[in-house]
């Protein structure tokens, strides 16, 4: 598998505030890659870049080998399908798949052989001659994907295309574009802010967020070893406390010392740790080192998500088990649960589950006017 | 409940009954076989056909149309291109800003938007030395200018409903930008354009007050001719004219209403299926016709619009030698009624006589004092305009007429001996005289007892309260009542005002109503039984009256007259010409055919003492037109009207409001 698109120092700025902060990154042939942050993090400008829509203040979007900064979007070997499709509601069904092969005066018979065969790939053989403003929000989605996908571009950008979707009928677009994706063996550029469907969907995950990258690697590593708090946090659920590394394999934190599998680094650094939810067991109150009360028991179909206060700092839990709420209970975390993470400037902005979103946890602050919450577990 | 709804159906009834009932009676009167508005004396599509006939009236619908046409295509075009412009301002209060200096020339009230237009081109005009700044091209740009922001208003909606990704996706999909324009954005623009156009269409083709401040020489509107006929009544052919109008703007407000509607209907739909599920089974639902197939013929007739416009543009202004004529509306015989086209006749005439040819661009006003100020803007050319007597008197005073050269009118030798030497240009240096009338007193035989007449005491007569008519203009009104107690009509005294006055607030309880225009309807209908008024007018409403009205005519002791004379103005390109013209119009066919149609009595001794012509008028009117009341000179130097100095205008004015308000 060989770069087809590199980005090289990327710089881009809006009315003096920056979008993209130096980025770099490559895309294989063949490869679903996935630009995965939230919103404002950069990833949509990435994606028009690539398309043609917007130059780089600095650095090179290169194109199989070619600098193509300057080439303008009809000229580029890439399409895309649009956030909220951009179908051409003058014209039907057909001349929408059709529009791209007119534009590049295909012989008619061929327009038709080829239009055909794309509607019934997207399974909309017997909506070729309704008008698009006729169909639902998943017959558009098709019809948008089959007019990007007819000229056989070597890169298919998708920008948030499955979010006006109900959850059933995402679940089946998702599958469907995988299948096309794997069919058509055409690189996809997936861009989207919820990370479920970035985990199930790609082969590679960029993580973003204010204009940097956070981290890029297959969806595993991404989950399993997130690099910093942000990922940990944007990606599934963590609890991350503040701890200090003591040497190799051995960390502290919530006035406790843990056996863990990191190493490298410095003697009695100050770490981050992460701990997923589903990798925390119950165990009896005089068989734990961390005990703490149950504050909240939420009922989620295959588990259940409980919140154990534990000297202050809100843990969650994912347990199949069902804990009564007010209960004391103690923890144990065995040493694969602990994932350890450098210092970043994401640290302590994320911590644990007082609040589930940032901006509730702000509005709290502001009411409360208390300090910031943190990892101040050890205390 | 029901009791509501039924008292609602009936006031929402009223209301269409209100708004269409002028409509419906005009329309009803264009098949009308007699010119009255009261009496309807048969179905006939006379009118039509005299409105097809008639030369003058076509060119100026031809000229509305080009105007409308030229003026539809460069406001769409200008206002789709100013629409995509704000649409793409970045900064929002910049865009509210451009959307509210675009409602300005909509809410301004257009006889400012008129005036301020004809002030700066007529400016503009002066500065480049031009003698007529005022022209097609001005009132081009006048039209422009207002129908633009209309334009603007339809096309910036459709922009703003626009998914702004629509020229992205076709320029991702092979389009170069202006290829996503013309394929993309055009079409989703086109219902806004195209509304926008009808708008400006109808807007340009009945305005009337911008075009009658920017018009000039040569150049003239319907609105425009329309409202100088009120001089005369407006003849019926107008009826009709504007019952094919009405039809055709109908005709359009429906085209454009079906437009939006099918617009408005793919946007519910977008909407709806924004929020819909995905139900795969829904493909047995009928297929709809396609928003596409409205949408050539309409840029069919966009392009055919614009070309049209741009065509006419180019088959107009290489007209070899040109006469500007500026005349009364309804005052020259135009070939109605198998009469004389008389402005015809002089082209062909002049073609045949010097081998080259002419054309006569004829335009129209409705009084002198519009005549008056046209030229006195500086910013118009005429070369023979036809003034009355205290407007000629004043326009002397004014230095604004040429002296003319006699030795080009040898037919001036047939005037009327009696028409020299008259206050208004006493030593006949300026003036041509066109035509002349005397008001007398009209009545209803079948009302009025035959004993009763021949005098002004007829309008105080107690006998006939509630059945007398009173001119509703100062100096006509204080003319009946001077003239009846022998005041100097152009008195300085105040007092003898004060007495006329008198007079006519002892008159007042006995007046129906005071009128202009409406005298002839109230007269023809039998509504009213005395008024005084031209006897030219008279024949007029004679012809029209009902069966049970028999209207008479006789000159009091004592009446006005007045004299209309064909001049040459300061401005003129081409004197010469004009005194060919004043010529001809002097010659027997056109001075019979023009004394026929306007009615009033001639001072040409080619007309009236013609066989043809006294048989063609008849005994009766013969008599009543060319009265033997003494010698004319001298009666018409003692009654007519002279201007007033503006002291004596300022009394007349509170004089006469104490009269109706008495």
């Amino acid at each position: 598998m060989s770069k087809l698109i590199e980005l090289n120092h990327i710089s881009k700025s809006f009315d003096g505030e920056t979008v993209l902060d130096d980025i770099s990154l490559y895309i294989r042939d063949n490869e679903f890659i996935t630009l995965l942050g939230p919103s404002g993090c950069g990833k949509t400008t990435t994606l028009r870049m690539i398309g043609g829509f917007t130059q780089p203040d600095q650095g090179d979007v290169i194109f199989m080998g070619e600098r193509i900064n300057d080439v303008p979007p009809h000229k580029r070997n890439v399409n895309t399908v649009f956030q909220k499709y951009a179908l051409f509601p003058h014209l039907n069904v057909y001349e929408n798949v059709a529009f791209p092969l007119r534009e590049k005066k295909v012989p008619k018979k061929e327009i038709d052989e080829k239009v055909r065969e794309m509607l019934s790939l997207v399974m909309l053989s017997n909506f070729a001659e309704r008008r698009v403003t006729s169909l639902s929000g998943g017959q558009q989605q098709r019809v948008a994907i089959a007019r990007a996908l007819i000229s056989h571009p070597k890169v298919l950008l998708l920008d948030e295309p499955l979010g006006a979707l109900d959850l059933k009928l995402r679940k089946d677009m998702q599958r469907e574009l995988m299948n096309i994706q794997k069919s058509t063996g055409i690189t996809f550029i997936f861009v989207t802010h919820d990370q479920e469907e970035a985990l199930s969907m790609s082969d590679t995950i960029v993580v973003m967020n204010e204009g940097k990258i956070q981290q890029i690697g297959t969806p595993i590593d991404i989950y399993n070893e997130p690099k910093n708090a942000f990922v940990a946090d944007f990606i599934g659920e963590s609890n991350i406390l503040d701890g200090v590394m003591l040497e190799d394999y051995k960390v502290r934190f919530a006035g406790h010392t843990f056996q863990c599998l990191d190493t490298g680094f410095g003697k009695n650094e100050a770490v981050d740790v992460v701990v997923r939810p589903e990798d925390v067991d119950i165990v009896p109150v005089d068989r734990s080192m961390l005990c703490g009360t149950v504050t909240s028991v939420t009922f989620m179909g295959v588990h259940y998500e409980i919140i154990v206060d534990i000297q202050g700092f809100k843990w969650m839990i994912q347990t199949t088990d069902f804990v009564g709420e007010g209960e004391y209970i103690g923890i144990s975390l065995d040493p694969d649960a602990i994932h350890i993470m450098k210092k970043s400037k994401y640290s302590g902005m994320f911590g644990d589950y007082s609040c589930f979103s940032d901006e509730v946890e702000e509005l709290t602050i502001e009411e409360e006017e208390g300090p910031a919450p943190g990892g101040d577990a050890e205390e | 409940m029901n009791k509501m709804k039924l008292s609602s159906k009936i006031y929402s009834g009223l209301i269409f009954a209100f708004l269409f009932a002028p409509i419906v009676v005009l329309l009803f009167f264009s098949f009308n076989d007699s010119k009255s508005l009261s009496v309807f004396s048969g179905f006939s599509l006379k009118w039509y056909k005299e409105l097809f006939n008639d030369r003058n009236t076509l060119a100026t619908v031809r000229n509305t149309v080009i105007l409308a046409l030229s003026a539809t295509a460069i406001s769409t075009v200008m206002g789709t291109a100013a629409a995509l412009g704000i649409d793409r301002l970045r900064s929002k209060w910049y865009r509210t800003a451009m959307k509210t200096v675009n409602d300005i020339p909509m809410t301004n009230p257009d006889i400012i938007t008129g005036i301020s237009l004809m002030l700066m081109f007529v400016f503009v005009g002066r500065l480049f030395g031009a003698s007529n700044s005022l022209n097609f091209w001005t009132m081009l740009a006048a039209h422009v200018t207002f129908c633009t922001p209309y334009v603007i208003l339809q096309v910036l909606p459709k922009l703003q409903q626009m998914d702004k990704a629509l020229p992205e996706a076709a320029m991702d999909l092979g389009c170069t930008p202006m290829g996503a324009f013309f394929k993309v954005e055009l079409p989703e623009m086109l219902p806004g354009i195209f509304t926008g156009a009808i708008m400006a269409f109808t807007l340009s083709l009945d305005d009337f007050v911008i075009s009658y401040f920017t018009s000039g020489t040569g150049f003239e509107t319907l609105p425009i001719r329309i409202y100088s006929m009120t001089k005369k009544t407006v003849t019926p052919k107008m009826y009709a004219l504007a019952t094919i109008i009405f039809f055709v703007t109908l005709g359009l407000l429906l085209i454009s209403n079906f437009v939006d509607n099918e617009d408005n209907k793919r946007l519910r739909e977008m909407r709806k299926n924004r929020k819909s599920t995905y139900t795969r089974q829904d493909d047995t639902e009928e297929n709809k016709p396609t928003s596409g197939k409205f949408k050539k013929p309409v840029a069919i007739c966009l392009v055919i619009a614009l070309i049209a416009g741009i065509f006419f543009f180019g088959s107009r202004s290489r007209e070899p030698k040109v006469l500007n004529v500026y005349n009364w509306g309804e005052y020259i015989s135009d070939g109605s009624e198998g009469s004389l086209d008389t402005i015809a006749a002089f082209e062909s005439w002049y073609e045949d006589t010097y081998g080259e040819p002419v054309t006569v661009n004829y335009t129209t006003y409705a009084s002198n004092e519009d005549m008056y100020n046209k030229l006195s803007s500086g910013a118009v050319s005429y070369d023979v305009v036809i003034p009355s007597d205290y407007m000629i008197a004043r326009m002397i005073k004014e230095d604004m007429l040429e002296p003319l050269d006699f030795e080009n009118i040898p037919n001036y030798q047939y005037i009327n001996d009696s028409f020299h030497g008259l206050y208004y240009d006493p030593q006949d240096l300026y003036t041509v005289p066109y035509t002349y009338g005397i008001v007398g007193i009209i009545y209803d035989a079948n009302i009025v007892d035959e004993a009763d007449t021949g005098s002004w005491d007829l309008m105080w007569n107690e006998k006939y309260a509630g059945s007398i008519l009173q001119y509703n203009n100062s100096r006509d009104a204080f003319g009946t009542s001077m003239y009846k107690l022998g005041i100097d009509i152009n008195t300085t005294d105040q007092s003898e005002w004060d007495r006329a006055a008198q007079e006519l607030i002892a008159q007042r309880p006995l007046v129906k109503s005071y009128v202009m225009d409406e005298i002839y309807n109230m007269m023809e209908s039998g509504e009213a039984a005395v008024a005084s008024y031209y006897a030219g007018d008279y024949f007029t409403m004679q012809e029209a009256q009902a069966s049970h009205v028999d209207l008479k005519f006789y000159y009091p002791e004592r009446t006005n007259f007045f004299i209309d004379a064909m001049c040459i103005p300061k401005c003129t390109q081409n004197k010469e010409l004009a005194e060919i013209f004043i010529n001809y119009m002097l010659s027997e066919e056109a001075g019979i055919a023009n004394a026929e149609y306007i009615n009033y009595a001639s001072p040409n001794r080619n007309v009236y003492e013609n066989e043809t012509y006294i048989e063609d008028m008849g005994e009766e009117a013969m008599e009543i037109l060319y009265p033997q009341l003494g010698d004319f000179s001298e009666l018409y130097n003692a009654y007519a009207y002279r201007s007033l100095d503006s002291d004596m205008l300022d009394y007349l004015t509170t004089l006469w409001e104490t009269v109706k308000l008495n």
